[in-house]
C-alpha cells in the first residue's frame, strides 16, 4: 500500500496554488487539504495523481469569519477547530454537531472543512450540512472567483462543480434560526454513516414555518428531502405530522446496497433516522406548540 | 462406551500454600520497552544492503493463469528481481501441510498454474524499496483464463461445482461421522428432539502488525537466517527448511516480538519462504512485511465458517441426553491444519453438561477463498456458541428457565470423562453461575427488561455458561486418520534458568518471541516464587531456534501450564546443585537442609545459612572448592512434556485425553436492540471466568477484555465477505469492521479459582476464553430481546441486515 511516483508543491498563497494546478493540468494535478480521504486512495493507488498541490501552508484559507448573516469559513480549516469555534457553534451549530461525527479526533485534527466537502463522499456528513444550510461554496482559478451553491455543487459520488484549474476556498453559510440537528447512524463509531440526517427547523408560533432537510448516504450525492420540508412546512408538528413527513421523503428513496446494508436496511435506517432528526430539531427549535 | 481401558491418570498434585507472587497482579515486565517504542518488530529493523518484496495478487477467485510477462516489471528502477509462481515451485517445496493428503491440495508460496482465491501471490518483486517494488507490481502482465468460483461450503459439494483442487476429485477434503456413547439409545429415548440450523460466517484476528520476515541467505555458508514475528517454530524447524530445499541445520530462525497475534501469527511461514527465497536468489537481505490487504486476503488464518444441523436430545424434565452435530465446515482454498479445528470442539462437544452421547460429522469443503488458520477459541468457540443457542432453545420449547436447564445439567463430579474420551480435570460451574448471578445482577436485569417491554423496548439478557479447553495435545490434529502420516504425541516447552555469579536469575524461553500477551511477566512470578526473588529482577530473553530447545509455543492456551512446568523442572535442578554446593560450604548434610527465603540453610540453625548469591558465586568463580565431579556454573534447563494426553482408541470411539484442563466461564451481557434500525448495544456485561490458580489476575483480565471485544467482533461487527464471484468485498478497515472502545461496554469482572489437580499450583490455560464465550451470549441475549416478537437469529455475525430481516419477516408472518 504504497503510492506511485507523484511531483509536490507545497504553495503559501491561493494566488501560486492557482497558478500550480493550471500550470500541471495535464499530469493530473490534485489539491491536498487534509489528506485524510485522498492520501489513502493514493496509498491503495485508486488515485493516480502526477503532481500533488498541498494547501496546507496557505494562511489566508485557516480562518473562520462573520460577515454580516454569513459565516465565512476557510477551505483550510481543520474539523477540530471548526467543532470547537465558537462563531461556529453560534453561526452553525448544525455543523459544529455534524464535525463530531466526523471519522475520530485524530482525523480531525488533520482533516479540513474544505477538504472534505471537495471530497464529495456521498457518506460523508459535511456536504449534506452545506446542501441543508443552503451553503455558498466559493472557488478560485486563474480566471478569478465564481460561487456556487451547495445545491449545485454536488455533481456525483466523488465530483462537484470544482472545475479543471480551480480550488474550493471558502464555504459561505447564511445564519439560519431554529432548531438545528444532527444525526447519523454508523455500524461502528467513526466510520461512515449508512445514512445520516441534518435538519432544520424554524417554528412560528407553533407552526413550522420553514424546515430544511438533508440526507447523506442514501443517494449518489447528498439530497434534500423535498417532500419532507414541504409536508412539515405549514403544520403544527406532532406524531403523525412527522411520520407523515417522513414518510413522503422515504418515498422518493431508493439508496445502494452495500456489505454494511442493502436498499432495504438502509431505507428502514433513513425512515427511523429522520424522524429522530426532525424530533431533535424541533425539541431545539424552542417554541414547540 | 469406551474400546480401550483407560490409561492411568497423572498423580494429583498437592499445592502450594501461602504463595508470595503466584496470585499477584504485578506490572507487566513487558510494559516498558514497548510502551516506549523499544520492542523492536519486523518494521523497525533494518540491515546493511536490505531490499524489499512485495507480492502481486490475484484479482480473480479461481482462473487459470495463462501467461506472465514480467519483463517490463524487471527493467523497472530499483527492481533486482521478479519471481513468478512457476519460478518459485522450482526454487522451493510445497509449504509445511499438516492437511490431510496434502499432495492432493498442494499449497505453495505462490500460484503456479491456477489461482485459487483473490489475492492469491502469483509473482514477487524484490527492489530498493517498497515504492519500487509496488510499482514494479503494476508493469506485471498476467493472462488469466477465469474459472467459475465456488463460495458456498454447501454448493461446493454437491455434484457439478466448480472443482478448487482437481486433483482431489471433489471439493470435499475430509469427511467422517464419529459416535461417542450410546447415540440411538439416547435420541430414541428422548421426549424431544430439539433442531436447529446455524450459520457462523468466517472472521480472523486482526493484529496491529501484520507478519514479516526479514531473510538473509549466506552463499558462502548455506545458511539462511529469517528474523520473523511467526510463532511456534521450533517444534518444527525442519518442515520450513524442507520447504526452502536446505538442511534443517542449516536454517536459524530468529524470533522477533510479534504486535499482536491472536492465533493469526501460529507457524505463519509463507512471508518467511518468501522472504528467505528471494534473499538466496538476490543475494542480499530481504525484507517482507505483508500489508493489510496482504494480511486480510492472503494470512491463511481466517477463522472457522461453519454450517450446523443440530439435533439435541432433551427429556421434558430438562435433561439432555446427547447431541448429534452435523457439521460443515468451509476450509477455503487449502487446509494447511486439517480439521484441527473440530478437534478442538470435540474438547469440550458437550459443554460443561452431563450428557452422555455424542455424534459428530464433519466435511471440510475446498472453496475459492484464503484458507483457515487459527483464531482464538480454534473452533471450540463455534462449538460454545452451537451448544448455547441448542440448549436456549430447548429451554424455550420447553419452557424452563435458562439458568435452570443449565444448573440441571452440570457436571459436578470430577476428574470427568465426556463421551469423546477427553478429560475435565476440575470445576465448579455452581460456584462460577452463583458468581455471576450476583455480578451481574441478574434479577434487576430481568426487572428492567419487563418494564422495558413495557415501552415497546427491546432488552435481551444473554445467560450462557460454557467451557475453555487449555493445554491442547498434539493427537487432535491426527486422530481423525485411521493411519495417521505424523502421530505426534508430545507438545514440550523448554525453559533454561542460568543463576549468574551474583545470583540474578535469566530465563531463556524458546519457540518464540513476545506474541502480545505477558509470558515474561508470568515466568517472571513463576521464577520468582521458586527462588523468592523480585519478579522484576528477573530477566528474560528468546533463543533462536537454531540453539533451541524443543518448544511449541503459545497455542490453545498451553503457555502457562506449559512453561510453568518448565519453570518447575529447570527450578529442581538447579535447587539440588545448590543444595549439594551449600551443604559442601556449611559441612552440613542435605537431608538436614530446607530452602528458605532465598537460600538453603541448616533446619532449626537459620545462622548456618547460604544465599543463592553466596552459592552462585562459589560456583561461578570457585569450583576447586567442591567434589571433583561438580562443575562450575549454575545453570540447567527443563524440557517439560505435555503433563497429560492419552493415546485414541483404535477405532476411534474414544479420542483419549488431548486437551484435560478445562476452563469455565459464565457470561451475562445485557443488550438492547433497536429494532427500527436492527443495531445491537450494550447496557452491561458481566463475566466470571475459572481457569484454575491465577497467575496474575490483572493480565488474565486483560485476556478476557480482549477476547470479549473479540467475541463482540464476532457476534455483530467482523466478517470476510466473499460475494457470489468469490470477489472479496472486506479488503480493508473500511468495510471489515473491528469494535472498537466505542462498541466495546466497560465488563464487569469476577474470577473464580478451581485448581487443576494435575499442573503446579494447580494452573489451567485462560488465554481465549473471552472469544469462546462473548459470540455465544450476545447470539442468547439478542435473541432473548427479541423472543417476544416471534425473532430468533441463527446466524453470525449479527448485522443490520440480517436482524432487519429477521425482524421483518417476524412482522409480515404476523400480519400475515
Amino acid at each position: 500500500m504504497k503510492p506511485p511516483p507523484f511531483q509536490y508543491a507545497a504553495p503559501t498563497s491561493v494566488a501560486e496554488a492557482v497558478e500550480l494546478l493550471g500550470a500541471h493540468a495535464d499530469d493530473d494535478a490534485r489539491a491536498l487539504a487534509g489528506g485524510q480521504s485522498l492520501v489513502p486512495l493514493m496509498n491503495f493507488r485508486l488515485a493516480q495523481p502526477a503532481y500533488l498541490i498541498d494547501l496546507r501552508r496557505i494562511e489566508e484559507l485557516t480562518r473562520i469569519r462573520t460577515e454580516g448573516d454569513t459565516l465565512v469559513i476557510g477551505a483550510m480549516v481543520r474539523q477540530s477547530h471548526a467543532e470547537h469555534a465558537p462563531e461556529i457553534a453560534v453561526g452553525a451549530p448544525l455543523l459544529a454537531e455534524a464535525l463530531g461525527y466526523v471519522a475520530h479526533p485524530p482525523i480531525r485534527n488533520s482533516g479540513t472543512v474544505g477538504g472534505s466537502i471537495a471530497h464529495a463522499d456521498p457518506a460523508a456528513e459535511l456536504p449534506a450540512v452545506v446542501l441543508a444550510l443552503d451553503a455558498e461554496l466559493v472557488l478560485a482559478g486563474l480566471g478569478g472567483t465564481r460561487t456556487v451553491a451547495a445545491a449545485d455543487f454536488f455533481t456525483g459520488p466523488f465530483s462537484t462543480a470544482i472545475g479543471s484549474g480551480e480550488i474550493l476556498t471558502e464555504v459561505r453559510i447564511p445564519r439560519r434560526a431554529g432548531g438545528h440537528a444532527f444525526v447519523e447512524f454508523a455500524r461502528t463509531h467513526g466510520n461512515f454513516a449508512l445514512v445520516g440526517v441534518a435538519a432544520v427547523v424554524e417554528l412560528d408560533g407553533g407552526t413550522v414555518a420553514r424546515a430544511s432537510i438533508a440526507l447523506s448516504g442514501v443517494a449518489p450525492v447528498p439530497v434534500r428531502a423535498t417532500a419532507a420540508e414541504e409536508a412539515l412546512t405549514g403544520t403544527v408538528p406532532d406524531d403523525a405530522s412527522i411520520r407523515a413527513a417522513v414518510d413522503a421523503a422515504v418515498a422518493g428513496l431508493s439508496p445502494a446496497g452495500d456489505v454494511h446494508g442493502g436498499r432495504e436496511t438502509r431505507t428502514d435506517i433513513a425512515r427511523s433516522y429522520l424522524r429522530r432528526g426532525i424530533e431533535l430539531a424541533l425539541s431545539r427549535a424552542g417554541d414547540r406548540r | 462406551m469406551t474400546t480401550m481401558d483407560r490409561p492411568d491418570a497423572p498423580p494429583v498434585r498437592t499445592h502450594k500454600e501461602n504463595r508470595k507472587w503466584v496470585g499477584q497482579s504485578i506490572r507487566r515486565v513487558e510494559d516498558p520497552k514497548f510502551l516506549r517504542g523499544r520492542g523492536g518488530y519486523i518494521g523497525d529493523m533494518t540491515v546493511p544492503g536490505m531490499l524489499h518484496a512485495a507480492v502481486l495478487r490475484s484479482p480473480h477467485a479461481h482462473a487459470r493463469i495463462t501467461g506472465i510477462d514480467a519483463a517490463e516489471a524487471l527493467a523497472a528502477p530499483g527492481v533486482h528481481a521478479v519471481i513468478t509462481g512457476a519460478q518459485a515451485a522450482q526454487l522451493c517445496d510445497p509449504l509445511p501441510d499438516f492437511g490431510p493428503d496434502p499432495a492432493k491440495h498442494t499449497w505453495r508460496c505462490l500460484a503456479v498454474d491456477k489461482v485459487r482465491y483473490v489475492g492469491e501471490g502469483v509473482a514477487v518483486v524484490v527492489a530498493d524499496s517498497r515504492y519500487l517494488a509496488e510499482d514494479a507490481l503494476a508493469l506485471i502482465d498476467v493472462e488469466y483464463e477465469p474459472l467459475p468460483a465456488v463460495v458456498d461450503p454447501e454448493r461446493a459439494l454437491a455434484d457439478g461445482a466448480p472443482l478448487v483442487h482437481d486433483d482431489l476429485g471433489s471439493n470435499c477434503a475430509y469427511e467422517r461421522t464419529f459416535d461417542f456413547g450410546d447415540v440411538e439409545r439416547d435420541f430414541a429415548e428422548a421426549d424431544v428432539i430439539v433442531t436447529d440450523r446455524l450459520r457462523w460466517h468466517r472472521s480472523g484476528g486482526q493484529p496491529l502488525e501484520t507478519v514479516g520476515a526479514l531473510a538473509d541467505f549466506d552463499h558462502a555458508t548455506g545458511e539462511l537466517t529469517v528474523h520473523t514475528n511467526s510463532l511456534s517454530f521450533t517444534s518444527y524447524l525442519f518442515m520450513v527448511a524442507g520447504t526452502m530445499k536446505i538442511p534443517a541445520n542449516k536454517l536459524d530462525i530468529r524470533p522477533v516480538p510479534a504486535g499482536g497475534s491472536f492465533g493469526s501469527k501460529l507457524f505463519a511461514t509463507k512471508p518467511a519462504v518468501i522472504a528467505g527465497m528471494c534473499s538466496r536468489e538476490v543475494g542480499h537481505p530481504v525484507q517482507y512485511l505483508e500489508d493489510r490487504v496482504d494480511n486480510i486476503s492472503n494470512c491463511d488464518h481466517h477463522g472457522s465458517d461453519r454450517v450446523y444441523d443440530v439435533r439435541l436430545a432433551m427429556m421434558r424434565d430438562g435433561t439432555i441426553r446427547g447431541i448429534d452435530i452435523d457439521t460443515v465446515e468451509d476450509y477455503g482454498a487449502y487446509i494447511q491444519f486439517g480439521v484441527g479445528h473440530h478437534g478442538n470442539a470435540l474438547a469440550q462437544v458437550v459443554g460443561p453438561y452431563a450428557m452422555t452421547s455424542v455424534r459428530y460429522r464433519v466435511r471440510a469443503a475446498m472453496t475459492n477463498k484464503n484458507q483457515q488458520g487459527a483464531y482464538r477459541g480454534f473452533g471450540s468457540e463455534v462449538n460454545n456458541w452451537m451448544l448455547e443457542q441448542m440448549v436456549d432453545k430447548a429451554a424455550r420449547e420447553l419452557d424452563l428457565d435458562p439458568v435452570a436447564i443449565r444448573r440441571q445439567n452440570f457436571i459436578r463430579e470430577f476428574p470427568h470423562f465426556i463421551p469423546t474420551g477427553n478429560v475435565y480435570d476440575s470445576g465448579d460451574y455452581d460456584g462460577v453461575l452463583d458468581k455471576a448471578l450476583e455480578l451481574s445482577d441478574y434479577k434487576h436485569w430481568r426487572a428492567e427488561q419487563a418494564k422495558a417491554r413495557e415501552e415497546g423496548r427491546c432488552i435481551g439478557i444473554g445467560l450462557i455458561t460454557a467451557q475453555e479447553r487449555s493445554v491442547f495435545s498434539a493427537t487432535e490434529f491426527w486422530f481423525w486418520f485411521d493411519e495417521p502420516g505424523a502421530p505426534v504425541t508430545s507438545m514440550p516447552e523448554s525453559v533454561t534458568l542460568k543463576v549468574d555469579a551474583t545470583g540474578g536469575i535469566t530465563a531463556t524461553l524458546y519457540s518464540c518471541a513476545f506474541w502480545g500477551n505477558s509470558p515474561e511477566t508470568m515466568v517472571a512470578q513463576l521464577v520468582a516464587e521458586e527462588f523468592d526473588c523480585d519478579p522484576h529482577d528477573v530477566a528474560i530473553v528468546y533463543q533462536g531456534s537454531k540453539n533451541g530447545l524443543p518448544a511449541t509455543g503459545p497455542g490453545g492456551s498451553r503457555t502457562t501450564v506449559m512453561l510453568a512446568g518448565a519453570v518447575e523442572g529447570a527450578t529442581a535442578k538447579i535447587k539440588a546443585k545448590a543444595l549439594r554446593a551449600a551443604a559442601h560450604l556449611l559441612e552440613a548434610n542435605p537431608d538436614d537442609m530446607e530452602w528458605v527465603d532465598g537460600g538453603f540453610q541448616v533446619k532449626g540453625v537459620p545462622e548456618q545459612r547460604k544465599s543463592l548469591a553466596d552459592i552462585a558465586v562459589m560456583l561461578h568463580l570457585f569450583k576447586h572448592s567442591f567434589p571433583e565431579d561438580m562443575e562450575s556454573g549454575l545453570e540447567d534447563s527443563k524440557v517439560f512434556d505435555h503433563p497429560y494426553t492419552t493415546m485414541p482408541s483404535a477405532d476411534r470411539k474414544d479420542l483419549g485425553v488431548f486437551y484435560p484442563f478445562m476452563g469455565h466461564a459464565c457470561h451475562v451481557p445485557v443488550v438492547e436492540v433497536d429494532l427500527e434500525t436492527g443495531s445491537v448495544s450494550f447496557l452491561a456485561y458481566a463475566a466470571v471466568h475459572d481457569c484454575g490458580t491465577l497467575v496474575n489476575p490483572r493480565s488474565l483480565a486483560g485476556h478476557i477484555v480482549g477476547g470479549t471485544a473479540q467475541g463482540i467482533g464476532t457476534a455483530l461487527y467482523e466478517e470476510f465477505v466473499y460475494d457470489d464471484d468469490g470477489q472479496l468485498l472486506t479488503s480493508s478497515y473500511l468495510d471489515y469492521l473491528i469494535p472498537s472502545a466505542m462498541e466495546v461496554p466497560e465488563l464487569k469482572i469476577g474470577h473464580h479459582e478451581t485448581p487443576s489437580p494435575y499442573t503446579l499450583h494447580g494452573i489451567k490455560g485462560g488465554g481465549e476464553g473471552g472469544r469462546m464465550m462473548a459470540p455465544a451470549a450476545i447470539n442468547v441475549a439478542v435473541n432473548d430481546a427479541l423472543a417476544h416478537l416471534g425473532v430468533r437469529v441463527t446466524e453470525l455475525p449479527i448485522t443490520p441486515d440480517r436482524l432487519r430481516a429477521a425482524i421483518r419477516a417476524a412482522k409480515s408472518r404476523e400480519s400475515g
